[in-house]
């Protein structure tokens, strides 16, 4: 059953190096911000906006995010130097490629987190799967630290060139999209994503495009999704909770199992001439579950922005 | 190559004893008598005192007979359903070789004690996790005795914490994948008949049958159904149909005497008829001939259990 | 440069050798490749026949420019492989690879016959078709198993069909699986993906030009660049559909003169809206699509001048005979 101690839907990815924009991120509502070293800074504006990101940590944390910095292989030393201060959660790592590279991340993690007074392995890593020696390499990424929290496929379409079909689909994301999802599951961490369809290009969608392709991603498995624009948030949130409807649907599926295996044997429950098995119902408790979770955040961030003094999720 | 007939498993649950009398009449090609799981210890155990019976009881039909184990009491519940009668069991939510070879050597030692033949019960995997779709290929190249392999699409979806669907399908990879890696491997990959979860109260028999006819066109050999009013649509849908086998037959034909006349091409209703035609057409009737065959011997089986029970009033 | 340059295969005729009036005429079609075939054509009693008349259709087929081609057979490898690898062959198709040890085996006699025949090491390239399940789930170790393998894709067609029991021409795509493990296959190992979008084919026709265009066209958008077809009415619909349009061309240079203007800002991306008042994302990965398209055009100009050129050649010395 998926864990859910960690309602991460909303992923918003923030170039360190634009003031405004971190000045902005806390009214964004995000469950997370990713503070951006690698595809939204200027090659140029790479070193200073690595000396900013600490003090950016806190600020961007003020609407009750969490924080990640999202850093490229190439030049793991310098921002992960730039990035590993208390107050991070955790570490996009852009363009995962191999097992190797994710374990020479975790090592230096844990020399900056013993350095720096973090608690020791409480720095995690999303690996952003954006090649194709990434993807198939995938599961073994996936298993190369603990700290590996959850796996996406960050900007592969614009990364590998996927291309819309005339279906509107981009070719091959089905593929990977569900490829990834196994993979994760089966190593015992979170696929993130959302199933952007034409003209979704690079996580850049309207809102209502946006929703929907959280909630096909919701469907096929996927727990959250990065996206790019403040007003692409809020859609990320709602299309990766349970509506209202689905949440109703599933506690009266919930209770007419209930009541029948109170009153005798579970062997034939019947909803709309379908036999409801334990397996069928367990879809229905995890919708609440999540729904009762994200709640949960929902109020939490919410209290943050009000400025309430809040227990830590 | 013999062909493996498998077209309709039909779930029974082992509890339900009007069914179990019923079940042998419906056609199926294979009844999974199922020890569902959650049951109380009780009912488990009353259950599993009346599995032998119930394994002769529906396979009267000519049903080949599984028994669906729980995956915390494969021993026992493996030990109470072991006879001649039993083809093999359904082990649920294998995430490894490992889990296969257990389930292999618990059958070894059954076999032995009931004087079964070694290696005669099958085992027919339920994947029910990511890990098992992942796993596949150790899975079932784990044991001779698997031969056929489902996704428990139900149980995937739930280990996922979605809610299955049709729009969008949440499992394109894991069947793709299933059907690839099981083909490859020599084990029939078989689908669920209720992909969608949605029942079947909508739905009229061109339905069931179209359902079952694009899980055949991915490369699925069988169903398993969940519910009874699937099994005459699957076993149609996985039968060759009477004007395919007329047009194959004549392309055999077509196609011999080309060869006799000395070329290997010929032209025949629109389209020329060559040596990889001439190979489709094999394939064709001889999976219609296994059909046939195998609904012949399931017709006299039905036959002779209702002189049983008009002679002598057995139920 | 490379040693061996990226041969275009935007269009290209397979027929069997042993039919000796398509082999004649396929030469001024304006095909990047043609592909003599000794497989499924070939009648099993014409096998032999059909290998021994692979060295002298080379030069017939390399005529008006277009490269040679080889389907062997799967069953008869080796000895096909020694009546086909001849100076002028640009690839050996090899249907139903299931291994990497039927490839590491295809290496080793070609890189022989190439040094015993004179051609330089490394030429010939290998197609290694996936046609069966079990191709599928060893597509990665084929294509690592030689450096030939310059293109690969498949996982789909006739053969791949019959293996798993499935019809053809249904509405859905039945091989989404298979196409995906053998594309990502083909992307991670660096080898040109052979792929297309998938559109349903429910006539199964393989002459109607109006179709061969929209699929080529489809595929041209989606990225790929590699066509093929069995029909002469398909080759100049597949030239015409794999080359980028005028329209294109000058997008590509409006995006490159866009993404010119964000170097001075600290931006990395600006939207906009482009000629036809489309609204646009430009970046590096466009000024880089852009900048490919532009060089695909540019080959794809100078390959057909190369073909033209060839059949006008040939054409002349003929009216002059």
């Amino acid at each position: 059953m998926p864990a859910n101690d960690k309602i991460r839907r909303s992923w918003l990815l923030v170039p360190v190096s634009q003031p405004d924009r971190i000045t902005a991120a806390p009214n964004s509502s995000a469950d997370v911000v990713i503070l951006d070293l690698v595809e939204f800074v200027a090659e140029s504006d790479k070193p200073a906006a690595r000396e900013m990101v600490a003090d950016s940590l806190a600020s961007v944390q003020a609407g009750g995010a969490e924080v990640f910095v999202q850093i490229e292989p190439d030049l793991m030393l310098a921002d992960l130097r730039a990035a590993v201060w208390p107050g991070l959660n955790g570490i996009v790592v852009s363009r995962a490629e191999t097992a190797q590279q994710i374990a020479e991340i975790d090592t230096v993690i844990s020399s900056l987190e013993s350095e720096r007074g973090l608690l020791p392995g409480s720095v995690e890593i999303v690996a952003s799967l954006e090649t194709a020696p990434g993807n198939h390499a995938g599961f073994e990424i996936a298993t190369a630290s603990p700290r590996v929290w959850g796996l996406t496929l960050g900007r592969a379409d614009l990364i590998m060139d996927l291309r819309p079909e005339p279906s509107g689909e981009i070719h091959l994301m089905q593929y990977l999209m569900q490829r990834l999802v196994t993979i994760a599951a089966a190593a015992g961490k979170t696929p993130l994503g959302a199933w952007w369809r034409h003209p979704d290009r690079g996580l850049l969608a309207t809102p209502d495009n946006t929703r929907a392709a959280a909630q096909r991603g919701r469907a096929i498995g996927f727990k959250g999704s990065f996206c790019v624009l403040d007003n692409q948030v809020g859609p990320l949130n709602q299309g990766f909770t349970p509506s209202e409807s689905e949440v109703a649907a599933a506690r009266s599926i919930q209770q007419i199992y209930a009541d029948a295996t109170e009153s005798g044997t579970l062997a034939a429950v019947t909803h709309e001439d379908r036999f409801l098995t334990a397996d069928i119902v367990r879809q229905y408790t995890n919708v609440l579950d999540l729904a009762d979770a994200c709640a949960t955040r929902d109020m939490f961030k919410a209290a943050a922005v009000e400025g309430r003094p809040v227990p830590v999720p | 190559m013999t062909i493996l007939v498998r077209r309709s498993n039909l779930v029974i649950p082992a509890t339900q004893s009007r069914m179990v009398r019923w079940a042998w009449n419906l056609g199926a090609d294979a009844i999974i008598l199922d020890l569902q799981d959650g049951m109380p210890p009780s009912e488990l155990e009353t259950a599993r005192d009346s599995l032998k019976p119930a394994v002769s009881m529906v396979a009267k039909g000519g049903a080949e007979v599984f028994v669906r184990v729980n995956a915390h009491s494969v021993y026992a519940d493996a030990a109470a359903a072991m006879c001649a009668d039993l083809t093999g069991i359904v082990v649920p939510g294998p995430e490894s070789a490992a889990d296969i070879a257990e389930a292999d050597s618990i059958l070894n030692e059954l076999e032995r004690h009931a004087g079964v033949a070694r290696g005669s019960a099958e085992i027919f995997p339920s994947i029910e996790t990511a890990a098992g779709v992942w796993r596949i290929r150790e899975i079932i190249t784990a044991s001779p005795r698997i031969r056929q392999v489902i996704i428990d699409e139900a149980e995937l979806a739930a280990s996922l914490g979605i809610v299955q669907g049709s729009d969008p399908d949440p499992f394109v990879y894991a069947r793709g994948r299933l059907c690839i890696e099981a083909t490859a491997a020599g084990v029939q990959p078989i689908a669920v008949a209720d992909p969608t979860g949605l029942g079947i109260a909508n739905l009229g028999h061109d339905d069931l049958v179209q359902t079952a006819t694009d899980a055949r066109n991915l490369g699925f050999k069988g169903m398993v159904c969940s519910h009874p009013a699937w099994v005459n649509p699957v076993n149609e849908a996985h039968t060759p149909a009477e004007s395919l086998v007329d047009y194959y037959t004549q392309v055999r034909e077509v196609f011999a005497q080309a060869l006799a006349a000395g070329t290997a091409a010929a032209p025949f209703a629109g389209r020329m008829i060559d040596v990889p035609v001439d190979e489709w057409a094999k394939d064709v009737l001889a999976m219609s001939a296994a059909c046939a065959a195998r609904d012949a011997e399931k017709q006299a089986a039905s036959e002779m259990a209702r002189v049983w029970q008009d002679t002598f009033g057995l139920a | 440069m490379p040693d061996h340059p990226r041969r275009l295969k935007r269009s290209g005729l397979t027929m069997p050798v042993v039919t000796e009036r398509f082999i004649n005429n396929a030469w001024h079609r304006g095909c990047d490749f043609i592909n003599m075939d000794l497989e499924d054509s070939v009648p099993p009693n014409l096998k032999d026949v059909a290998r021994n008349l692979i060295k002298e259709s080379i030069p017939v087929v390399n005529k008006g420019g277009a490269d040679a081609v080889c389907r062997i057979n799967h069953d008869l490898m080796e000895a096909d492989l020694n009546a086909v690898v001849w100076p002028g062959l640009m690839m050996v198709n090899y249907p139903k690879a299931e291994h990497a040890h039927e490839i590491r085996r295809m290496d080793e006699i070609i890189t022989r016959l190439e040094a015993e025949r004179g051609i330089r090491p490394g030429t010939i390239e290998i197609g290694a078709n996936i046609e069966t399940e079990v191709g599928v789930t060893n597509a990665y170790d084929i294509v690592s198993a030689s450096p030939r393998i310059r293109e690969f894709g498949g996982a789909s067609g006739y053969d791949m069909s019959r293996d798993l029991g499935v019809e053809m021409f249904v509405q859905f795509d039945q091989f989404v699986y298979g196409k995906g493990e053998v594309e990502l296959t083909a992307r991670a190992l660096g080898v040109t993906p052979h792929a297309t979008p998938f559109t349903p084919n429910l006539t199964g026709s393989v002459s109607d030009p109006d179709r061969a265009f929209a699929e080529a066209d489809a595929a041209r958008r989606c990225g790929f660049r590699i066509g093929g077809g069995l029909h002469p009415n398909v080759v100049e619909p597949q030239n015409r559909g794999f080359t980028p349009t005028d329209d294109e061309v000058a997008d590509a240079h409006w995006v490159i003169q866009q993404y010119r203007q964000l170097s001075h800002t600290g931006d990395t991306w600006l939207q906009t809206q482009d000629a036809s008042g489309q609204p646009r994302v430009v970046d590096r990965y466009e000024a880089a699509r852009a900048e490919e398209l532009l060089q695909w055009r540019a080959a794809c100009e100078e390959r057909d001048r190369e073909k033209n050129e060839a059949i006008a050649r040939v054409r002349a010395a003929e009216a002059s005979a």
